[in-house]
């Protein structure tokens, strides 16, 4: 009993600790001082990679005062940006560089675009965004403090009333209630450890999800509910470079499936009716592409296009899927063939039919399901996709999803119909996976 | 005519065009990255670009802290994976495959979304970016991957085992760390091995997740790469990181080959 009651006191000790940290630590990160100097201050040019340190860069910097307290300046530099084409992109909007010091220290240095009188509103009223956005930080502290505090103020009660509740019980009874309270204990706690993890998991996640509502352009910022976003997002009033980025993922995505499946299922068929040694050799080959990593794949297909002199584009990146692609569809229809009786092929043959006959009227309905799975995983391969399709692009201006995030967040921000867009696509992979797992627990059943 | 029904009917040659496919674009492009290593930009074979590797500190330390920021994400991973692994596997956890689902399914949102989700976590939290950013980001991204192959073997692992070494007197900890652990070391080994490769090959992520403060070897690559008079010194960076790759996939699977044929004694 009184082991008991000293566990329960560390650890009561040990959430208030921590709620003390947290909710100091949240003191500490909420002193921002935002203070912009001059350009050589703020280092413009170190900040961005090397190679473009020595061009000659035409910026004009316009210095624009806020009513904020805290902020005394922001620059923008505005105009013609020849030297920043190559990060930037955006020759025809602005671009505002801030910087947030800290003891005298840069700590964040951030080059963000800014779209002038559009949808978002005015320039003067994304810059009071942003620092809308540094102001309201402060809540996500108070919500774990008193999420902490709550926890711990219900372990307390419940405590409490076990030791009412037992108070009148033999000493024996009061072992034995021990003892299932410790099983309980381990169980309540490796569930917490699980559920924790899956909380840290989601939460990027989730903050994509629930910033989708709402209109503003800085994630992180609540502007009050809006379908906006969705709107925008299928009435094709997003960024122009989202929605060619949208149609090339869906494009490329769906002829490397097609290429795939083909070419994957003919292979399939033709190692498993190889001899044992050259079956293996080629397992070993279709292993290779899985094995390596997406970079070491990207960089040697860029290194052949190189060679053979090919214009990188949307070819170059439909080849590199095939690549990858392929081994996955083999793998998944190898299954279904050695389950299959390998006589109805032949049976077919005897029987009259040609060769693509019996592939089309006996062997394709066995290997369908097969197929299907490999064709689904190849698509998400491909969707999915960023160091191939990052290497095998070229330069021509071809964007798939990937590659015009990474961009995107290069410069600093993100597109805001990204969010809506990834929202939707994770509620579909969710209804998927829960789908699948409820047939195949009924399947389990039969 | 006859002659080509004949090579069709014989279903093994189905497989020609996808070696001839195979060998053209995986084979062939991995030759090549050993043939731009050893040549220059006019096509003569060089041992330059391997001196300059050498001598190179940038190159060198990059590498380096590339290889130690992937072993730490292994042993982060691992040190937490383990435990979620084996907290899934136990016989009273009633939902294992609804969890293992959980942990499955933010893979299926594109890895650079995350990350920059993840940053902007940090940024609304008041967190620093830099190597905790980076640490956090990575294990963010590849912590499934060591769940799930620990998981399985755990699960699969028969626990009678457990209970015996139980009823001959070993303890809680005795019984796993002599009877669990080893059992799982294959599931550990595909772990560590799915987790290292691709972190020790990680470009982008990196340069978001520190504001382009640090730099790994992947980033390091990838600007030499698509630099056209430095393509031959990149080909070189990127036979070592093969060569890295090459090794591990090695060890890997030796170990588990190892594993699965003291199982089958």
């Amino acid at each position: 009993m009184k082991r008991c009651t000293m566990y329960d006191v560390r650890c009561t000790i040990v959430s208030l600790l921590l709620m003390f940290s947290v909710s100091a630590f949240a003191q500490s990160n909420l002193t921002y001082e935002l203070k912009v100097g001059t350009a050589e201050e703020n280092k413009l040019l170190t900040d961005f990679p090397e190679s473009y340190a020595g061009q000659k860069v035409n910026i004009t910097i316009q210095i624009v005062p806020l009513t904020e307290t805290d902020l005394d300046f922001v620059f923008v530099h505005e105009g013609p940006v020849n030297g920043f084409d190559s990060i930037f992109a955006y020759t025809d909007e602005s671009a505002v560089v801030w910087t947030v010091w800290r003891n005298n220290k840069p700590i964040k240095n951030r080059a963000q675009r800014v779209m002038v009188g559009n949808a978002y509103g005015t320039f003067e009223a994304y810059l009071h965004e942003q620092v809308d956005a540094r102001h309201s930080q402060g809540w996500i502290w108070w919500l774990l403090a008193g999420l902490v505090i709550a926890g711990t103020a219900m372990y307390g009660g419940y405590v409490v009333y076990c030791r009412r509740k037992e108070k009148n019980l033999s000493s024996v009874e009061q072992e034995m209630l021990r003892r299932k309270r410790m099983g309980l204990r381990r169980h309540y706690v490796s569930q917490a450890y699980l559920w924790l993890l899956l909380l840290v998991l989601y939460a990027p996640i989730a903050l994509i999800a629930v910033f989708s509502f709402t209109k503003s352009k800085v994630l992180g910022n609540w502007t009050g509910f809006s379908m906006d976003l969705y709107a925008n997002l299928f009435t094709g009033k997003a960024d122009a470079g989202l929605n060619s980025a949208m149609l090339y993922t869906l494009i490329i995505a769906l002829i490397a499936a097609v290429c795939s499946t083909i070419l994957g299922t003919l292979a399939a068929i033709g190692i498993y009716n190889m001899r044992a040694r050259s079956r293996k050799m080629v397992s070993f080959l279709n292993s290779v592409p899985m094995i390596n990593p997406d970079i070491i794949t990207g960089i040697s297909l860029f290194l052949l296009f190189v060679a053979l002199g090919m214009s990188q584009g949307l070819t170059t990146v439909c080849i590199a899927h095939v690549v990858f692609c392929t081994p996955y569809v083999v793998l998944s229809v190898l299954p279904r063939l050695s389950r299959m009786n390998p006589n109805t092929y032949e049976a077919a043959l005897d029987l009259g039919a040609t060769p693509a006959q019996a592939l089309r009227m006996v062997m394709l309905p066995e290997l369908w399901p097969g197929m299907l799975s490999g064709f689904i995983l190849a698509l998400t391969l491909s969707v999915d996709d960023f160091g191939v399709t990052f290497f095998t692009k070229g330069s021509g201006g071809l964007e798939t999803l990937s590659t015009f995030i990474y961009s995107d967040a290069r410069k600093g921000g993100l597109t805001p119909e990204l969010r809506p867009l990834f929202t939707i696509i994770l509620l579909v992979m969710l209804t998927v996976l829960i789908y699948i797992n409820i047939r195949n627990s009924k399947q389990e059943e039969k | 005519m006859n002659k080509i029904i004949q090579i069709a009917s014989s279903r093994r040659t189905w497989a020609w065009p996808y070696v001839a496919f195979m060998a053209m674009f995986v084979v062939l492009p991995l030759i090549l990255v050993g043939v731009y290593a050893f040549t220059d930009i006019q096509g003569h074979f060089t041992l330059h670009n391997f001196a300059k590797f050498f001598t190179h500190s940038e190159a060198i330390q990059t590498f380096l802290y590339s290889l130690m920021i992937a072993v730490f994400n292994t042993v982060i991973c691992l040190l937490i994976g383990y435990p979620a692994a084996y907290i899934m596997a136990q016989e009273d956890f009633k939902t294992p495959k609804v969890m293992a689902m959980l942990f499955i399914l933010p893979m299926w949102i594109n890895f650079l979304l995350r990350t920059v989700a993840t940053v902007e976590l940090f940024n609304m939290c008041g967190l620093p970016l830099g190597e905790g950013a980076l640490l956090f980001g990575l294990c963010y991204d590849y912590l499934p991957f060591m769940i799930y192959p620990i998981y399985n073997t755990l699960q699969k692992m028969d626990n009678s085992l457990v209970e015996a070494a139980q009823d001959l007197g070993a303890s809680r900890w005795q019984s796993f760390w002599k009877v669990i652990v080893p059992l799982s070391m294959p599931g550990v080994y595909s772990g560590v091995v799915m987790v290292f490769m691709p972190t020790v090959s990680t470009f982008a992520i990196a340069e978001l997740l520190t504001h382009n403060n640090i730099k790994l070897f992947g980033s390091l690559i990838q600007d030499y790469i698509t630099t056209t008079d430095l393509l031959n010194y990149g080909a070189v960076l990127s036979l070592v990181l093969l060569i890295i790759i090459g090794l591990t996939s090695f060890f890997g699977e030796n170990d588990t080959a190892n594993e699965e044929k003291g199982g089958l004694v």
